[in-house]
């Protein structure tokens, strides 16, 4: 049994920097020998900044990437703000990985649907990626990601080459109203789930996004015959901690920091609804 | 079981119910008791049935008036039963633009000042099983007997300073008028205060403030605190550090302290919250000792319509900062 | 290992386990009652009742630095603060050991464990006093806490006839009473007296609420309940179960240091997020919350409502708005009393 303080945050440094859309950029973050820790998709870590604060984040790499972690970061509050103005070769403090992550040996067999919005592709980038690494263990990939507008969209090269290209795989984009040279989609996200039209057979349907997007997302997905056992969502909460005891994230008998952040709806349906 | 001022309860039930049955208001504010005999705690009362609840006894000290910032949200216009202290915080409410005079209706209650269930235990030497008010004493009962004592002696500090104990604002006055009260020593322990050195005054804070949880009691419980978001809570920039340090603990108590000056109604609300029984009123009675001296006797919340003289300018008004 | 002292050479006693490090007992503070450390001619007092405050500050500080940080140029250094120094808790009552058991469920039973917690507990040596008189709000009946028993102490101690009766329960508490030597007499021949405390009995039906609370997130008791609660953390402060903290840093760009204090869910910026959404927007759902915690969450994770039956809330709530009103409106009592 380890004798550290759970809270004492490591070293890490920032490798570079991209500006993704005029408030997210990506940090590419590396430890002191390589990564600072292992994970699973849909884990998040506590980055520092002091004497701004700390907070916590989704991890947006892949588990297979091994050079570094990579974090989407939204300029929403201070600690975000603070990130979105660090340099390369900077150290910042980061702990974890904090939560459940996603069901990964779950999912083997199954068709995915990933329906993201906005930043909320983070979390799912991470999956996206494990799944594409172990491509043999999981059927048909769909990926719905919708933003406000094409300037908005995270990603872009990686969702729309990379992706687009990998094997038995589908890319649907769309944004929510028209924009001169968008050849793709117009509309919200969760209208564009029901055009598509998935058959829940055999499929788990994967969506992050605003709370709104995800609330008529999770309808559309009734409307088509999904299952809340089908259908897995990741929640957002304030923490501070990140282990369960801080009490900012407890949502009935759950910290959505320790039991979370992933639920299966079948289980969120169980827990009051405030998130 | 303390005993009941039966005739009073009835009269303030009938008055109440008549506005509140036919319509004119849909909630009225009063007190109901607690689990003990000694407390009274808030009455929300939307029906009859509330209205059975309703009480009026020696012990609701709970300012209701404060309430009025939630329950207009929900209400067109809601009834108030009001205290001296109680009005004058209406008033002051009134004076920020808080609430609308038209959406209350306050109904008065000359307050007898309330009473201290500290005090009655140390005066009867254990907890009292009840009490007995006559006129000017109470009567103590306990296992060994019972004791008679001056009502003035287990009052409350606050009630016993209280100069104005009949409501400043009301639409109906329920019960007969108690008169102004002798102005009582209210502002020795600060005359006290300010005899002392200036570091010594300092050590004095240091260690009465060193027990402040931050729980902000004090702030919620009280008239003048009405900001829809205090200073306190303001992240950019974070004014007030969360740390329990002596300089975190002045600078909450100061600051709200300065943000009363000329507004406190000296309802001592703060001190009575408190769970480690700082002595907040003597900030407070600083700051309107002060104003008295400076710019002429004022009693916050007593006119609405005088002009706190924070919020006045006239050009013959001291500038001490100025001219030192 | 029993030993006996004569109340008027307890200071004597005081001084030679502030040796061992700070020495915490309830002091007489103007008009409260708190722990403190003991020092030199401090007012002590233990025939208090519950103290305002309860002592889970020994184990969980009101504010603890726990590293400093040191910024030079791009370089990050993060500097761990000191190690935990020992101390003794003296004078602390069965029912706030009662609920340093519920603390150390989520602190050390709970992985991961909290290492600042589980050192202060390991280093903190308890001599718990079995409680003579309870005062009113004391409810703890309802909650079967024997207050001659207290869990995990170290040394069970008991106030008699002007002298203070003394037994080791652990090494640890054989260690403190060898410290003291001389000063203690042997009180081998001593008994404990029975202790039967009658507190405030509000005949809470406790059985099944927690289970019968999982359909009533949405139950209208909550639309009334919340209305006089003045929305201030006094009830969180001075409950001994309640645990929530929050971290910070203090400091400037060069250096500082990050620590954590006692945090509250009755406050509106406990739950807000960055860029303003509030799952918890007003005090109806932290009302929830907080009660909800004590009588459905915590009992669903560790087999027990987090509460005692301390009192400290029926005695410092401003407005009279307790668990046992919260208790009482869910219907949690003797259909009697209904």
């Amino acid at each position: 049994m380890s004798s550290v303080n759970v809270l004492l945050p490591q070293q890490a440094t920032i490798l570079d920097i991209t500006e993704e859309t005029p408030d997210i950029k990506t940090l590419r973050v590396v430890g002191k020998e390589g990564l600072p820790f292992d994970f699973m998709p849909g884990q998040c870590a506590m980055l520092s900044i002091p004497p701004v604060g700390e907070a916590i984040f989704s991890i947006t790499s892949s588990p297979t990437c091994r050079e570094c972690l990579e974090f989407s970061i939204k300029d929403v509050g201070k600690v975000s703000s603070a990130l979105h103005s660090v340099v390369p070769g900077q150290q910042i403090g980061i702990r974890g990985p904090y939560g459940n992550g996603f069901p990964v040996d779950e999912m083997k067999g199954k068709d995915l649907l990933f329906i993201g919005g906005g930043i909320g592709l983070a979390p799912l980038r991470s999956l996206i990626g494990y799944c594409f690494a172990h491509r043999e263990d999981y059927g048909k990939i769909d990926i719905v990601y919708g933003a406000r507008s094409p300037a908005d969209l995270i990603r872009k090269s990686e969702v729309q080459e990379s992706w687009a290209e990998e094997p038995n795989t589908d890319v649907h984009l769309t944004v929510d109203a028209e924009f001169p040279g968008w050849d793709k989609n117009v509309g919200f996200v969760p209208t564009y789930v029901s055009d598509l039209g998935f058959k829940p057979e055999n499929k788990i349907a994967i969506t992050c996004g605003p709370p709104i997007m995800i609330k008529f997302v999770l309808q559309a997905l009734e409307k088509l015959n999904f299952t809340p056992d089908q259908v897995i969502t990741t929640l957002e909460m304030r923490m501070k901690c990140g282990v369960g005891k801080c009490g900012r994230c407890n949502l009935g008998p759950v910290y959505v920091c320790k039991d979370g952040p992933v639920f299966t709806l079948e289980e969120l349906n169980a827990l009051p609804a405030e998130y | 079981m303390a005993e009941r001022n039966l005739d009073s309860v009835k009269k303030i039930r009938e008055a109440v119910s008549q506005d509140l049955l036919g319509g004119r208001i849909s909630q009225v504010l009063g007190w109901e008791k607690g689990h003990y005999w000694w407390q009274s705690r808030p009455l929300f009362a939307r029906s009859e049935a509330d209205l059975e609840k309703l009480t009026w006894d020696s012990f609701c000290v709970i300012n209701l008036s404060r309430y009025l910032l939630e329950e207009l949200k929900d209400h067109e216009k809601v009834g108030v039963l009001v205290k001296g202290c109680d009005a004058r915080a209406f008033n002051r409410l009134l004076q920020d633009n808080m609430v609308k005079r038209e959406q209350v209706i306050l109904y008065g209650l000359p307050c007898p000042g309330m009473l201290d269930y500290n005090r009655l235990c140390e005066e009867a030497g254990a907890v009292p099983d009840g009490i007995v008010e006559n006129n000017g004493t109470v009567v103590l009962k306990t296992d060994g007997g019972e004791k008679e004592v001056q009502r003035e002696d287990i009052m409350l500090d606050k009630c016993r300073e209280c100069v104005y104990p009949d409501p400043a604002a009301y639409d109906q006055m329920l019960l007969s008028p108690q008169g102004e009260r002798e102005a009582a020593e209210r502002f020795k322990p600060v005359e006290e205060l300010e005899e002392l050195p200036a570091d010594e005054r300092f050590a004095y804070w240091e260690k009465e403030l060193s027990r402040c949880l931050r729980c902000y009691a004090c702030r919620q419980a009280c008239p003048f605190c009405s900001c829809r978001e205090c200073f306190v809570e303001q992240e950019n920039p974070r004014w007030q550090g969360r740390a329990y340090q002596p300089s975190e603990n002045f600078m909450f108590h100061l600051v709200r302290a300065y943000h009363g000056t000329g507004r406190c109604i000296d309802c001592g609300e703060c001190e009575r919250s408190c769970p480690v029984d700082i002595p907040l009123q003597e900030l407070n009675r600083k700051l309107i000792k002060d104003i008295n001296e400076l710019y002429g006797d004022y009693e916050a919340g007593l006119d609405a319509e005088a002009e706190p003289p924070l919020l006045t300018y006239r050009p013959d008004d001291p500038a001490a900062f100025s001219e030192k | 290992m029993k030993k006996i002292i004569a109340r008027e050479k307890l200071p004597e006693l005081w001084k030679s386990l502030s040796e061992l490090g700070p020495l915490f007992l309830p002091v007489q503070e103007g008009p409260v009652v708190l722990f403190q450390p003991w020092q030199e001619g401090a007012e002590t007092n233990l025939d208090t009742t519950n103290t305002a405050v309860p002592p889970k500050d020994l184990f969980l500080p009101r504010e603890e630095t726990y590293m400093q940080y040191r910024c030079k140029g791009k370089e990050l250094e993060v500097i761990p603060a000191e190690e935990v120094k020992p101390a003794v808790l003296f004078g602390v009552h069965p029912c706030d050991l009662y609920a340093v058991e519920m603390l150390d469920k989520v602190y050390m039973e709970q992985d991961p464990p909290d290492e600042l917690y589980k050192k202060r507990r390991e280093n903190t040596t308890i001599v718990a006093l079995s409680c003579a008189s309870p005062d009113p709000f004391c409810f703890c009946n309802d909650f079967d806490v024997n207050p001659a028993e207290a869990p995990g102490t170290d040394v069970m101690a008991q106030l008699k006839n002007g002298s203070v009766l003394l037994e080791a329960k652990t090494d640890k508490g054989k260690a403190l009473l060898e410290q003291a030597g001389d000063l203690l007499e042997d009180g081998s021949g001593e008994e404990f007296a029975r202790r039967e405390v009658k507190t405030a009995d509000f005949n809470l039906k406790l059985d099944g609420l927690p289970e019968d609370l999982k359909n009533r997130f949405e139950d209208p008791v909550w639309d009334e309940l919340f209305k006089s609660c003045l929305g201030c953390g006094v009830c969180t402060y001075v409950c001994p179960t309640c645990y929530c903290f929050d971290v910070e840093d203090f400091g400037h760009e060069a250096g500082g240091e990050r620590f954590r204090c006692w945090d509250s869910c009755m406050y509106g910026h406990f739950t807000e997020m960055a860029g303003g959404h509030n799952p918890r927007p007003g005090r109806k759902e932290r009302v929830r919350q907080r009660f909800m915690h004590k009588l459905r969450y915590y009992p669903e994770t560790f087999g027990q409502i987090a509460c005692v039956g301390c009192g400290r809330c029926l005695r410092s709530c401003p407005v009279n708005l307790d668990i046992v009103q919260a208790i009482q409106a869910l219907g949690g009592e003797t259909v009697e009393q209904r």
